[in-house]
């Protein structure tokens, strides 16, 4: 039988869950900072936000084998280039909005969220807002008032969340700057609105 | 003196009379969990069910939040349970203690109400900061964070200053740490970025972090501490394997953060580092196969808490096909890209939350009676051959499972449909979930989640009305060794 | 660096990647109950549920297409060596720290 091994011994397995959780903790450190650095804003995965100035298109990767966004000519969100600062500030206010209408306890935004309405990843190109002429307009008129306007067979509908006309416009800006982000492929297999001039 | 079959209060350590308080917020909790997850299931298949007064995203808020707060309730009643006996010592600071709970659950109640009756505010940080900060799990405003991270810091301070004035045992040395990490990780949530991929890179740390891993290490305390109490297991085997399980434990868990990482804008190496910590995640859990066995086999002791043990076992299998089975079969990144947001990871979510810790919260709520009442006996031989708790055990494991399977169905086709066909469009989505398997797999949901209702009424009768008027004590478990 | 599932083999990577751990379970669990009741007839099963297990894992690396990238090749590899000796680590665990006191009739292989 055996007895006392020192692989076996209490002191010998405290020390290791130590030097594991540490080990793992640095690790992380380190891949951390490696990340942030990768998707900081302005970068080639999460780019600056005045590309809400270009189009943003999502395409078939050969080598990568999934679609990636591919930043286009200029075209420029309700027909005005902003700069550096002011997209920011447009599409600040578009994330807080997002956060404050609680989007994400009925959406998912990266895939991230609840399953009751659809991903808003991809939302800015869309096939369902029609021609992209047409699509921030009705973007904006959506989101001000969703309770009346056609979804879908089932009855489920968006409600009315007091966003104001300036919130809108943030928001349009968020998704359509959020639609720029290299994820990886995902979603995959999105067939997106028509965009070719 | 002993008052047998009374809730009395004389029979509790000044811990543990903290601790029943927790509890009963957290089985309150429980309960406003149960009901709006009923509420928003069945939203799913009559929109217009509330619709402009309690919308989904209301609903589900609440479902959710309710969640974590009564698990961390559980938790937090749980280490001030084993406290005393634990350090043989009393706790240092009862009364900041005390004063903490009740600063706490006003503040939840706050919370909630802001909840249900504001809802939602303009785009500004006002909001985060007073009603709702829009991420999920997460949504508490900013005020309410500080509440918490200053609460789960008095905690943290009464357990290690009474560790340290007592006896400061191995399984003291593993809480303390956690609670640190504990509150330490919640701060990662708690600031506001426009960049959506480094909010949800940290978001995850929060999520994932508190979840998966310092939750599964304080499960991993309770459950040595309740080995010893209930089974009668020598400490020395018990702290060796807690050491061994945190080490497991943190070894794949801490890096399995990667298979969150694979698709918010975060770099590929995650892929493999996600995928690889995955395939591994699953080795604790083979771990506890083997030494159950083992211990089984090694020992005959008859246990003195049939409910508690009862939920330990479901605790068991609950982990194991939650977070095992049901995690593994779409984590690879390459399945993964199809799942990801569906049903699958509700239905996953599901049966993990449960199988993890729910279960092992409800079997310390009979502990925590048992000694209540005096210390009452509570293994066979029980009024009405204990039918109450028996029959909540199984509506509720039963409820459970259905909802999980039937989540399941739905997530199925939704990854096939949605995801792979139609790509993820406003138009696949509703294709999916107007598919006849989605929409009946959301009718089975709701009724099993219907069933588990019924099966959480039981348990609530069961934890006030079993062992009332029980004159036999019970036999103490024997100790080996 | 991956290379997304087809539709096709959705199911298949659904049902192997649950088998893979559903058979890593009962092997463990054989394994152990074999070892500590002392049934060396049950031995042949745990490792037959190990072939499975291989099986599983084999067919999954295939529909998922795992195979066709070193990185991926090495995770499945981890994951067949893996499984096949952590039971085996854990039983010399179980009676490495329960080895006072216990008096347990168990062989150590």
């Amino acid at each position: 039988m055996a007895t006392n091994q020192w692989w076996a011994s209490e002191t010998f397995w405290r020390k290791t869950a130590i030097w594991v959780t540490g080990g793992s903790m640095v690790v992380l450190m380190l891949l951390t900072m490696d990340t942030l650095s990768q998707i900081s804003v302005g970068t080639t995965r999460v780019p600056a936000y005045s590309v809400i100035n270009n189009r943003i298109e999502y395409k078939f990767d050969e080598q990568r084998k999934v679609q990636v966004p591919v930043i286009g000519a200029k075209e420029p969100l309700f027909g005005k280039e902003l700069s550096e600062e002011e997209a920011e500030a447009l599409v600040k206010l578009g994330k807080l909005t997002t956060q404050a209408k609680n989007c994400m306890n009925c959406h998912t935004l990266l895939g991230n969220g609840a399953y009751y309405a659809p991903d808003l990843t991809k939302a800015w190109l869309d096939q369902y807002w029609g021609t992209k002429e047409v699509r921030e307009v009705q973007m904006v008129e959506f989101l001000k008032d969703p309770s009346d306007k056609l979804h879908n067979s089932m009855g489920r509908r968006m409600p009315k969340l007091g966003i104001t006309d300036e919130e809108a416009r943030g928001v349009v800006a968020f998704l359509k700057w959020m639609s720029s982000i290299d994820t990886n492929g995902f979603p995959y297999n999105f067939k997106s609105i028509e965009q070719e001039n | 003196m002993a008052t047998l079959g009374i809730c009395d209060s004389a029979n509790l350590n000044g811990g543990q009379k903290l601790a029943v308080k927790y509890f009963t917020v957290a089985i309150t909790l429980f309960g406003a969990q149960v009901l709006f997850g009923l509420l928003a299931g069945l939203q799913y298949l009559m929109p217009d069910f509330l619709y402009g007064v309690l919308d989904f995203s209301v609903n589900r808020m609440v479902h959710i939040n309710a969640l974590v707060v009564w698990m961390l309730y559980g938790f937090l009643g749980s280490v001030y349970w084993l406290l005393e006996e634990e350090s043989q010592h009393e706790v240092v600071g009862l009364k900041l203690g005390n004063l903490i709970f009740w600063v706490l659950t006003a503040a939840v109640t706050v919370v909630v109400l802001v909840y249900l009756l504001v809802q939602v505010g303009p785009g500004k940080e006002s909001t985060i900061w007073l009603i709702n900060e829009g991420r999920e799990y997460i949504e508490a405003p900013r005020w309410a964070d500080i509440g918490i991270v200053v609460s789960v810091l008095v905690v943290f301070y009464n357990v290690a200053a009474t560790f340290s004035k007592g006896r400061y045992t191995g399984i003291a040395g593993v809480l303390v740490l956690d609670m640190l990490a504990l509150f330490g990780i919640y701060l990662a949530g708690m600031f506001y970025t426009t960049n959506i991929s480094i909010d949800q890179y940290w978001w995850w740390w929060v999520i994932h972090l508190w979840v998966e891993a310092t939750w599964e290490v304080m499960v991993a305390c309770i459950m040595a501490y309740g080995l010893m109490k209930v089974l009668g297991v020598r400490r020395k085997i018990v702290e060796t394997w807690l050491y061994i399980e945190v080490a497991l434990m943190f070894g794949s868990g801490i890096l399995g953060l990667g298979h969150h990482y694979f698709w918010i804008g975060t770099p590929e190496y995650w892929f493999s580092i996600g995928g690889f910590f995955s395939a591994l995640e699953p080795i604790p859990l083979v771990a506890m196969v083997v030494h159950a066995v083992f211990d089984a086999g090694a020992r005959h002791a008859k246990n003195s808490n049939h409910p508690t043990m009862a939920w330990l076992i479901a605790h068991a299998f609950g982990n194991f096909f939650g977070a095992g089975v049901w995690g593994f079969m779409h984590t690879l990144p390459q399945i993964n890209l199809y799942t990801h947001g569906t049903q699958w990871s509700a239905s996953h979510g599901h049966l993990a939350f449960f199988g993890a810790y729910a279960t092992i919260i409800i079997a310390m709520f009979y502990l925590a009676v048992q000694h209540w009442r005096g210390g009452v006996w509570m293994s066979g031989d029980l009024p009405g051959n204990g039918w109450k708790w028996k029959w909540s055990l199984g509506l509720l494991n039963l409820g459970m499972v259905g909802m999980t399977v039937s989540m399941l169905v739905s997530g199925y086709v939704q990854s096939q449909i949605e995801r792979a066909i139609e790509g993820s469009s406003w138009i696949g989505y509703f294709a999916a979930q107007a598919h006849p398997w989605f929409v009946q797999g959301m009718w089975w949901r709701e009724l099993f989640g219907v069933m588990f209702a019924v099966g959480f009424v039981l348990l609530v009768w069961d934890l006030m009305t079993i062992g009332k008027g029980e004159k036999r004590a019970l036999v103490p478990a024997v100790s080996e060794g | 660096m991956i290379e997304p599932a087809s539709l096709g083999n959705f199911f298949t990577i659904f049902f192997t990647a649950a088998m893979v751990i559903l058979l890593g379970a009962l092997y463990a669990l054989l394994f152990a109950y074999s070892r500590i009741r002392l049934v060396p007839a049950l031995m042949p099963l745990a490792y037959l549920s190990y072939v499975g297990l291989f099986i599983s894992t084999l067919v999954l690396a295939k529909a998922a297409n795992l195979l066709s990238h070193p990185l991926w090749v090495a995770v499945v590899v981890c994951m067949l060596v893996g499984y096949l000796l952590a039971p085996h680590a854990i039983w010399h665990l179980c009676v490495g720290t329960h080895a006072r006191g216990d008096a347990v009739p168990v062989k150590v292989s």
